[in-house]
């Protein structure tokens, strides 16, 4: 591999790799706008001068760093010298001469490259006196579809927008249009920005020219705290930050993992934090008045008393009559207590619900796409926790949520009360009702939670840690954003204290701690740690046999249509 | 997928007709797009045209129409339509006049008239001030203004190379008579040498591309001839649009054969089957002579399936720009034959590796194919043995206009001092004081009268501090204002920036905007070194070479006649007249 150097450090990339990469691994940041790693290279923006060198044989002009590639030993390149430092000035009164400088009102503000680039290499005193801003009248917010807004005069005219819907999206809403200084980005008169994956064109928006609809105005960007997560709006697992306020979730932006979405997500995960603010929250534990039947009134209660009684009703309840309803919203460690405690007087019967939903699909680099059709993200997890699939025998979710199962159970145990979209159905939460006790654990207070006889809160995602198993079975791990509020508590800390009520070794378990053991455990875990799994997620060893629920259900469609 | 969901917009009958014309038959059911159209994308740009002949301007029902038979996003057809100034986008009267306002025209008092619009160079400046005159419709009718020019000074005269069948007065309507007149003799002669003998002959000629970057057209056609992978592909660069030039569109309107030799002989030197002669949409009388001369040229066997009977297979297809001078830069050029937006590539990869739908492509400017011929037929010692020195060789046309008598292309000998070149166009107009000159196209800095001895080739010119380019010679006499000269410059190179790079779009901008600000007495002392400052952050920084051809004329103003910008600046305005010569008819 050829060896470069940049700045006077010296790094080996692989040949073809271009300036400004090779900069990265050796530690300097080339300002640049219009490069990004998975769009065509069109060298527009000029941010990206720099001083090549070959064999100490200078090129005669700056060369954009972008489109120059690392090819053979011998290359140096400085981005220090005061020629470069002038260019870069240049441009940058280039690009602010006809932005309107309107930061105080554009929500890029904080992450803007105009602000960031200013500051490092440009100017602070305008000479652009006595000529008027170029603007367009009308085109300071045009809704470009429904999730973007377009402001034209703050446009810089990168193309990334452009490119990322010809080249990532594949659709080509956006065009480039006119010509010189009157070029500007936008649909077809009539047309709309509307493909799944349209906000990735606000996150590589370098500027403030297009913006969220979801995230317009509603917080500045440097009070936001941002935690690594993952999505839970399908099986796919794009890695995400979760950016919040004080545990105000504001939004979702990709988190860059080359195995899973690489830098891109759809616009259906963004909103899936929405449901945190907009569905009623459950705040207390809550249990059916003592000795009550059906019809006794549910009221607040602590924890203790909450875990007591569901302790004393699984250890009078023969096993056989135990049905424990996962979902793909558990993580893998809290699934696996799940089962825990569902084996702990012998095995009862345990399934996953797991809604099918609309199909969301990523296009990776040099990857297929990746595709998930489960409305969940961790049904693999779950399963593989010994929840749920196909060697776990007895009761179905299929008979619990469409069949009579319930009706022949004791004790059925939920979690969570917000699995799918039968916890919101009357219809369904009746059958579940007819189990002579239920136990529903959850952050929303859906009706099935209110149907319970005792319901426990436990952590939405931002409020827990754990790992879930994506559709191609790669574990990933991500990370708190912010803690529980009130009397809610995070499930691994509620299911610790009720199995230590059967088994003291069971206490004090942690995210962490019970990873560490299931590893330990599971075969499909083995030789992984909590500690050692790797930011980009870690593959799964998993036999064949275990068939995806979204293969079967396919398999079933297929059938039906022939 | 594209998003190519039917638009709400139809097309009328008549431009379904026009588009269906210009693309062949619609083969996909209910004009959902064929197999076979996709690889049409290249006729994206004629399918937009034809619908404006037709009706005047491209409605959002022939764009969506365009774009579905293409399967082109519309946002990228829209894209496209919007780039080309000749493409009009909103409804207007089908009678559309374009009045020349650029310098040459604007020295000779062009103004437009009420409804005309005003437009860049039209490539027709010995006949200043000239227009361009579309009438859509049935019979679409487009006209350039005034029809017929001066004579060609040089007419009759012996001795001429690439001008000599003009100056003869042989009938570029005839193949019979440029046969009778030599022609194709050369190309015969090529077939007989074989490729690698051509190629050495030209590269020893020391011939430089005439377009304006005097690139060894040897190394070029070297350069793509050794490339293995195949297709090749020739382009000719007809897009003639830097003010001031004209001279191909002299070759092309009367020696169409000689360039279609030309082009042949590149063909065959570096084997390419496929040759594009790419003319700027304003030239409507070359690209008719031209198709009429490639129509006589497949009937009479030099072009088909086996040229001159050898088997070796050559088409030729003519491309019409459509009003974008940054399409006569090679890669703008190429993305405009391909059916984009004539913005230029980033090189590396230069075209002679990846150029006209990726394959390796020569391009060339129409004069330099021009000389081709006679580099074969009479030999590269002979080629040598016209010119100044080792490198600045054969003759060489030069467009000359603004104030001189007799105004026109004229072919000398390269390296012809300027002084011996304005006495043979009849010295200054009206016998009037020599004030400046360009001496190669809007892009070149501007000279004062101390360098009328300069020798005007290459080396020379460049070692003068400005360049020869196109060799299009625009001479002002002592009325003329250098300001308002210099700032129809920069609105001109403003206008056509494709707007892609940040320094060329941003700075032609400011330039424009500061330069009419001087003109209009709204300058300050500070304007100056503002100027020179951004021209140096222009310089060498921009995408392609359009951005340094920009900064040419205004470094040229302030580093030259800094007493003028001055004059403007304490006087509060413009203290020249404006030019009022032709307002008697004259």
């Amino acid at each position: 591999m050829p060896k470069v150097t940049i700045n006077d450090r010296t790094v080996e990339v692989e040949a073809g790799t271009n300036v400004i990469d090779a900069g990265l691994k050796a530690g300097v940041l080339i300002p640049h706008y219009c490069y990004h790693p998975r769009l065509s290279v069109v060298g527009q923006c000029r941010m990206c001068l720099v001083e090549i060198s070959d064999n100490g044989k200078k090129m005669p002009k700056l060369q954009t760093a972008c489109s120059s590639y690392v090819t053979k030993d011998g290359w140096s390149v400085r981005t220090d010298t005061p020629e470069v430092a002038e260019a870069q000035k240049g441009m940058m009164e280039f690009f602010l001469i006809n932005h309107p400088l309107d930061c105080p009102i554009c929500d890029q503000a904080g992450e803007c490259g105009l602000q960031d680039y200013s500051f490092k290499h440009g100017v602070a005193f305008s000479r652009f006196q006595y000529e008027d801003k170029r603007t367009y009248p009308g085109r300071e917010r045009i809704p470009l579809g429904a999730n973007v807004v377009l402001n034209m005069n703050r446009c810089i005219q990168c193309t990334r927008c452009i490119r990322f819907t010809q080249e990532i999206a594949g659709t080509g809403e956006l065009g480039f249009f006119n010509r010189g200084a009157r070029v500007e980005i936008g649909t077809f008169p009539g047309k709309e920005l509307s493909n799944p994956l349209a906000t990735c064109v606000v996150d590589i928006c370098p500027v403030g020219a297009l913006t969220s609809t979801r995230f317009r105005f509603a917080e500045r960007v440097w009070y936001l705290d941002k935690k690594p997560s993952i999505c839970t709006g399908c099986e796919v697992g794009c890695n995400i930050t979760m950016e919040h306020r004080r545990g105000d979730i504001k939004r979702y932006k990709p988190r860059f993992n080359v195995e899973v979405n690489d830098y891109w997500m759809c616009d259906y995960g963004r909103s899936t934090h929405e449901r945190y603010k907009k569905l009623p929250r459950l705040t207390s534990p809550r249990m059916r008045a003592e000795g009550g039947n059906g019809n006794a009134p549910v009221v607040n209660t602590g924890w203790s008393q909450a875990l007591d009684a569901v302790h004393a009703k699984l250890a009078a309840t023969v096993p056989g009559e135990i049905a424990f309803l996962g979902s793909g919203f558990l993580t893998t460690e809290e699934a696996y207590l799940f089962a825990k405690l569902a084996n702990i007087g012998g095995p009862s019967h345990r399934a996953v619900a797991v809604d099918l939903g609309p199909e969301w699909t990523i296009p990776r680099h040099q990857r297929p796409p990746i595709t998930g059709r489960e409305a969940a993200p961790n049904r693999r997890g779950a399963e593989l926790a010994g929840l749920g699939g196909v060697e776990v025998a007895g009761l179905s979710a299929d008979d619990l949520l469409n069949g009579d199962g319930a009706s022949r159970c004791a004790v059925l145990v939920v979690c969570d009360s917000d699995f799918g979209k039968a916890a919101w159905d009357p219809e369904a939460v009746a059958r579940l009702r007819q189990a002579k006790f239920l136990v529903v654990f959850g952050w929303a207070d859906s009706p099935l939670a209110q149907a319970a006889d005792v319901a426990l809160p436990v952590a939405h995602h931002g409020e827990k840690e754990g790992t879930f198993v994506n559709v191609e079975w790669r574990v990933q791990r991500f990370e708190r954003a912010f803690p529980a509020t009130g009397q809610v508590r995070p499930a691994i800390e509620v299911l610790s204290d009720l199995l230590s009520r059967f088994d003291a070794g069971w206490a004090h378990l942690s995210a962490s701690t019970v990873f560490d053991r299931l590893a330990s455990e599971l075969q499909a875990f083995a030789g992984l740690s909590w500690r050692r799994l790797p930011a980009t997620g870690a593959a799964l060893q998993v036999p064949g046999a275990v068939p995806r629920l979204s293969d079967a259900a396919a398999e079933t469609a297929r059938e039906a249509s022939q | 997928m594209p998003d190519l969901r039917l638009l709400n917009a139809e097309p009328s009958e008549a431009e379904r007709i026009a588009i269906d014309a210009a693309l062949g038959a619609a083969n996909g059911a209910n004009g959902r797009t064929a197999r076979d159209d996709r690889t049409k994308r290249h006729l994206l740009l004629p399918a937009l045209r034809a619908a404006q002949q037709r009706v005047g301007w491209v409605s959002e029902g022939a764009l969506g129409y365009a774009s579905r038979r293409l399967a082109v996003p519309p946002a990228e057809a829209y894209g496209v339509a919007s780039f080309y100034a000749l493409i009009a986008l909103e409804e207007r009267p089908p009678d559309v006049t374009h009045v020349c306002t650029d310098l040459s025209c604007m020295l000779k008092g062009a103004t437009v008239p009420e409804g005309a619009h005003p437009s860049p160079c039209l490539g027709l400046c010995e006949r200043a001030p000239a227009s361009y005159r579309t009438i859509a419709g049935a019979r679409p009718v487009e006209e350039q203004i005034p029809a017929v020019g001066p004579p060609l000074p040089q007419a009759g005269q012996p001795g001429l190379r690439l001008l000599r069948r003009i100056a003869a007065g042989v009938d570029p309507e005839s193949i019979d008579a440029y046969i009778q007149a030599g022609g194709f003799e050369s190309l015969r002669h090529a077939r007989e040498l074989g490729p690698g003998a051509v190629l050495r002959e030209v590269t020893e000629s020391r011939l430089l591309g005439r377009g304006g970057a005097a690139f060894p057209t040897g190394v070029k056609w070297a350069a793509v001839a050794q490339q293995p992978a195949l297709p090749h592909y020739i382009v000719c660069n007809a897009d003639e649009s830097e003010p001031g030039t004209f001279k191909d569109r002299l070759l092309m309107e009367n020696d169409p054969h000689q360039l279609i030799e030309g082009c042949a002989i590149c063909c065959f030197a570096v084997q390419a089957n496929t040759c594009y002669i790419y003319i700027r949409g304003e030239y409507t009388k070359s690209a008719a002579i031209l198709e009429r001369a490639l129509k006589e040229a497949y009937e009479n066997g030099l072009l088909g399936d086996s040229v001159l009977g050898s088997g070796f297979k050559l088409n030729m297809y003519i491309h019409r720009g459509a009003g974008a001078y940054i399409c006569g830069e090679e890669t703008g050029m190429l993305e405009s034959l391909e059916g984009k937006r004539g913005q230029p590539r980033v090189k590396p990869p230069f075209p002679a590796v990846v150029g006209a739908f990726g394959a390796p492509t020569v391009i060339n400017n129409v004069e330099t194919l021009c000389n081709v011929p006679h580099i074969i037929t009479r030999g590269a010692d002979w080629f040598k043995g016209i010119g100044t020195d080792e490198r600045n060789t054969g003759p060489k046309l030069y467009a000359i206009s603004g104030h001189v008598d007799r105004p026109g292309t004229y072919e000398h000998p390269i390296g012809i001092t300027f002084r011996e070149m304005l006495d043979k166009a009849g010295g200054m107009w009206k016998g009037r004081q020599l004030k400046a000159f360009i001496p190669g196209g809007a892009s070149a800095p501007i000279l004062k009268p101390d360098q009328i001895d300069l020798k005007m080739d290459f080396d020379s010119v460049a070692k003068a501090g400005s360049m020869l380019g196109s060799a299009a010679v625009i001479v002002m006499d002592e009325t003329t204002c250098m300001v308002r000269s210099v700032a129809r410059l920069s609105k001109f190179f403003n206008h056509e920036s494709c707007g892609q790079c940040t320094p060329c779009r941003e700075g032609t901008n400011w330039m424009e905007l500061v330069m009419d600000r001087l003109e209009h007495g709204q300058g300050t002392e500070r304007d100056s070194q503002l100027l020179l400052s951004i021209c140096k952050n222009i310089g060498g920084q921009s995408l392609c070479a359009l951005g340094d051809a920009a900064i040419g004329p205004v470094k040229s103003l302030v580093d030259r006649f800094p007493e003028e910008i001055e004059q403007h600046v304490r006087q509060r305005g413009c203290p020249f007249p404006q030019p009022r010569y032709f307002e008697n008819g004259a």
